[in-house]
């Protein structure tokens, strides 16, 4: 497919997307940049508000290593003019036996040039996807 | 205790329960969830306001269906909007049992909570048990 030819929130939300998990597999302390002081993010059913808070979660999870791999991602627009995406897919850990799917959602929010995460939520698969 | 939750989560929970509950007994009835301005990504197709919506659930080719929900989180944002994601099970007809996800932005027009982006995907593989 050609990149052009989607929607432009198609286009904002994938290379989001694609650029979230990379960060997130190889050095997710850089993931500061991405939020706000006004981010939220539920995490597996626990609340982080604010970008310390949610760099402090995201950095000290407990694995070295850890690969995503998308299996559907959905983007809309929203009514205020953000972008809404929801992410299926699965991971690996090098602290967790098996693969385990995941699903998450981020809303994307215009700030200055850049895109910020003003709200995620995060949910392991209860039950191994593969 | 509802009341003891945040004002999001029980907006958030009130419409995930309402929503289901229609959908698996009349879903006809989920046009009041909608606007013309609403989208829904449903398996990954596009569907734009609530015409193209309902026309879309409405035909979806089942008999019976029933929605249960293994999770849900809520989160205010920015704009005075609630997401509202969802993780669960379905069974359709004589069908096996299979997961499937789900992401609700809600607003608040005219003091009701409308549903302005809705996002559905199946688990690729059975959930199991």
């Amino acid at each position: 497919f050609r990149m052009a030819d989607k929607p432009i929130w198609e286009q904002i939300g994938s290379s989001f997307v694609q650029h979230y998990y990379q960060l997130f597999d190889t050095d997710r302390t850089q993931l500061g940049a991405i939020y706000i002081d006004a981010s939220c993010l539920t995490w597996e059913g626990q609340q982080f508000q604010g970008k310390a808070a949610i760099v402090e979660k995201l950095s000290s999870l407990p694995f070295q290593k850890i690969a995503h791999s998308i299996t559907a991602q959905d983007h809309q627009p929203t009514p205020d003019s953000c972008i809404l995406s929801m992410v299926v897919g699965q991971l690996k850990a090098d602290v967790l036996p098996q693969v385990l799917g995941f699903q998450q959602s981020v809303l994307l929010k215009r700030c200055k040039e850049a895109r910020v995460c003003t709200s995620e939520v995060f949910r392991l698969g209860l039950h191994n996807m593969g | 205790i509802m009341e003891n939750k945040p004002v999001w989560e029980q907006i958030g929970a009130g419409f995930v329960q309402h929503y289901y509950q229609q959908f698996d007994t009349n879903r006809v009835l989920l046009a009041d969830l909608y606007t013309d301005a609403s989208c829904l990504t449903w398996e990954g197709q596009g569907f734009q306001g609530k015409n193209a919506i309902m026309e879309k659930l409405t035909n979806l080719p089942f008999q019976k269906i029933q929605h249960s929900i293994t999770a849900q989180d809520h989160q205010p944002t920015p704009d005075s909007c609630v997401i509202s994601m969802v993780v669960g099970q379905l069974k359709v007809d004589d069908d096996p049992v299979m997961g499937f996800h789900q992401l609700f932005l809600l607003k608040n027009i005219d003091n009701k909570w409308i549903c302005s982006n809705d996002m559905f995907r199946l688990a690729l593989h059975n959930f199991g048990c």
